[in-house]
């Protein structure tokens, strides 16, 4: 339909795919209204899926050679951008990749807090997932209910590091600001509420007949497949494959804090949805222990050392809490790193985002910016799945199995 | 030599043979046209607002927050009355246009098909074979969105357009078999037999609550409601057939699923829940017509309000879970409930309530 009687223009560097007789062309996307801006081109043979495109580089940003191009320490907020809700986890490899350059080890203080922040942020992103999730399957009560308790965290966020979304928070060396005095009782009011809310979650949602009818085997991703496709994150655990850098790399304060990583064999979209349940109940727990031991232990270095002899004075009254400054705690950031040069060599780190493993390879010339970063975040491994899982499902299965990927288009492209 | 025609009979005659005429008045203003516009704002308000109360928020408040931001729904409507008609290049402009008016009026049509009194006098059409008639008008509409959605021109109508033909065929036979289970019942097409039959309290809806069950999911089903939204699934196929309408074109797409929920609303009232049943139609415009279809009318928003809260407990099916509930569950259902129908009347469930008497 359409083409007959007009002619195929080729224009450079157009690609033109004849289509076979009753296949069908379906863009989903430039603007999906369940999501950001990404393109799957779907061929369709009736009701079926045949052929399924993820048009990868279509809203590229060339975040990789921007940060060629600007301080070490500005890199942080533009890699932010790439997962916004996500923001504490995309960065921080980036983070320590460069203090592997710069052979610094943050204090102990600052590891807790980065891992605070990062469960706080591994919380927020998957009720994200979920609101999204809600709104491809139509079900605008948990979009809803995802969204608000999102807030929660986004609040507990903000207060911790004063920005709702692109904290900036860790920092080479250390954290950017220490936690304050009331932020314990936050965050256990904060879980306890988390707690109660997922049970209804189920109950609306994931138990909901209507619901699983449309997820149980649906987009299943088996042990072996999930292994061949590289997936990441709570996509492959929810396969059957225990693998999260948490366990197999600890990094920050993970080989301090207690907890499990949740396994599910089904791999299908239900199970990924019961996968991201379990790992908030998880990220609650860790949360708790972290704050714990943020309240037993004295307020001494939330940056290293090496960073701090350089800064004011006055800065360090304020963190001693004897000038109030903007509230109680609040340092400013410390002048050394604008002009921050980094010893050259090259690095490498990796963290365990909510939507999978993120890796940064960084390359320092010795100069006041990167030579080369290079960095393959979790939502670009796992969206080659659909074009291997989604043929043979029905169109109206697209949604499910998108969102049950948690999949986070700016994220994949980067 | 010729009788002078007042003003006072001019108008008068307007009155009583255009306005108050019964076809015209139950197509037009009780339960027609104007009071499917006053339920459609009231509906969509009370859809708001129930699910926002479900889902943790205000819903509508900006506007008049004393009436819980009632007047923010009028405020809509006529941004989208007046919002630019875009009509693409591409599309088969006569069909483009003359199919949404079409199922806009073929939706309001059966409502002349129905009785909402016992007074002869106020019945639009003679009545013994107005179940079968009204149900057979209901059937006419859907073939006018596959028109839209051929007309429009573009991938995403034409997929909607398929889907929207498949549940059609298969939840109309539902709806036509679970309604067609009072006829069983009661040995009688005639609607005023069917709702004079059900007023001693014993509603066929209690009697026979299996018709019910499917005339309701069928309804849910080919107005195109949560759970089975699929025909305009938002994050599949964009809007559906209505994809290319815009402004009061769009306005018109959505009002004629609408109305065929309200149509379909008020012959449930009429069948299941008694139609003006605990009230006998006294003497009078007012009390013989007036205020028994205002009867109707608040069942019927009653079973309308209760298919919009669904809204805020369910996801959307797959077309083929859909289908295969229609097929697989739905119709040997309503087969079962025409079973019932006719064990009723072979035991003459409603011999005694005086069925025989008013027809003979």
């Amino acid at each position: 339909m359409g083409t007959e009687g007009s002619q195929v223009q080729s224009l450079p560097g157009m690609q033109v795919h004849p289509l076979k007789k009753n296949l069908y062309e379906v863009a989903i996307g430039p603007a999906h209204p369940g999501s950001g801006h990404m393109r799957i081109l779907v061929r369709v043979e009736g009701d079926v899926m045949v052929e399924v495109d993820p048009d990868i580089g279509f809203v590229h940003r060339t975040m990789e050679k921007l940060s060629e191009g600007r301080d070490w320490m500005k890199n942080i907020p533009l890699f932010e951008r790439m997962a916004i809700l996500d923001a504490c986890n995309v960065t921080l490899p980036y983070v320590e990749a460069v203090e592997k350059l710069l052979d610094v080890d943050p204090p102990e203080r600052a590891k807790y807090l980065r891992t605070l922040l990062c469960e706080i942020n591994r919380v927020a992103s998957h009720l994200y997932g979920f609101g999204i999730f809600g709104v491809f399957l139509g079900h605008s009560t948990l979009y809803m209910w995802a969204f608000g308790d999102r807030e929660v965290f986004v609040e507990l966020a903000e207060r911790l590091t004063g920005a709702r979304l692109t904290h900036t928070y860790p920092m080479f060396g250390g954290v950017r600001r220490d936690m304050p005095d009331d932020f314990g009782q936050h965050v256990r009011k904060a879980a306890a509420y988390m707690r109660r809310r997922l049970d209804e979650y189920a109950k609306i949602f994931l138990l909901n007949p209507n619901i699983r009818s449309r997820l149980e085997g649906v987009g299943v991703v088996s042990k072996s497949r999930a292994v061949e496709l590289g997936l990441a994150g709570p996509n492959v655990r929810a396969s059957g494959v225990r693998y999260d850098v948490r366990l197999a790399e600890p990094y920050e304060a993970y080989d301090r804090v207690d907890f499990e990583i949740p396994i599910y064999e089904e791999g299908d979209s239900l199970a990924r949805a019961w996968q991201r349940v379990e790992e908030i109940k998880q990220s609650l727990s860790i949360m708790e222990q972290a704050v714990d031991w943020l309240e037993k232990h004295p307020r001494e270095g939330f940056v290293h050392e090496k960073f701090w002899k350089t800064a004011p004075p006055i800065y360090k009254k304020v963190y001693a809490g004897e000038v109030p400054y903007a509230g109680k705690y609040r340092v400013k950031m410390i002048p050394l790193y604008a002009s921050l040069k980094v010893p050259a060599g090259r690095s490498f780190a990796r963290t365990e985002s909510a939507h999978g493993e993120i890796t940064y390879y960084v390359e320092s010339d010795g100069k006041d910016v990167p030579y080369r970063v290079r960095l393959v975040s979790g939502s670009y491994r796992n969206v080659i799945a659909f074009k291997y899982v989604m043929p043979g499902h029905r169109l109206a299965d697209l949604p499910a199995i998108y969102g049950s990927f948690d999949y986070f288009p700016p994220e994949w492209d980067r | 030599m010729v009788d002078m025609v007042t003003p006072y009979e001019i108008g008068h005659g307007i009155l009583r043979y255009i306005i108050f005429y019964p076809p015209v008045y139950q197509f037009v203003i009780i339960p027609g046209l104007i009071a499917a516009l006053v339920v459609a704002i009231f509906i969509i308000w009370f859809e708001r607002k129930a699910a926002a109360r479900v889902q943790m928020r205000y819903g509508p408040y900006e506007i008049s927050p004393r009436t819980g931001g009632a007047t923010q729904l009028i405020a809509d409507l006529i941004r989208y009355s007046f919002q630019e008609i875009i009509v693409p290049r591409t599309v088969d402009a006569v069909i483009y246009f003359a199919a949404p008016v079409a199922a806009v009026i073929l939706s309001l049509l059966p409502l002349d098909a129905m009785p909402l009194t016992t007074n002869p006098a106020f019945w639009p059409i003679p009545m013994d074979y107005s179940l079968l008639l009204a149900v057979a008008l209901m059937t006419l509409s859907p073939i006018f969105v596959m028109a839209m959605a051929w007309a429009s021109n573009n991938k995403f109508s034409v997929i909607g357009g398929v889907r929207e033909s498949f549940i059609v065929t298969a939840y109309e036979l539902v709806a036509v078999l679970s309604m067609l289970s009072v006829a069983a019942a009661m040995s009688t097409y005639n609607l005023v037999d069917i709702v004079q039959a059900q007023s001693s309290g014993l509603w066929f809806g209690l009697l026979d609550p299996l018709a019910f069950l499917t005339a309701f999911i069928a309804t849910l089903m080919t107005t195109s409601g949560f759970p089975f939204e699929i025909p305009d699934s938002e994050s599949e196929i964009v809007a559906g057939p209505y994809t290319e309408y815009t402004g009061l074109m769009y306005g018109l797409d959505m009002g004629a699923a609408y109305i065929k929920r309200w149509v379909f609303s008020v012959l449930m009232a009429l069948i299941f829940l008694g139609g003006w049943a605990p009230y006998v139609p006294g003497p009078g415009f007012v009390l013989g017509y007036l205020v028994p279809s205002l009867i109707v009318s608040v069942k019927a928003l009653v079973i309308m309000a209760i298919m919009s809260f669904l809204r805020a407990v369910y996801g959307r099916y797959r077309i083929d879970q859909a289908l295969g509930i229609g097929w697989e569950i739905l119709v040997p259902l309503a087969l079962a409930a025409i079973g019932i129908g006719f064990a009723e009347a072979y035991f003459h469930v409603y011999a005694y309530m005086g069925v025989m008497a008013l027809a003979s």
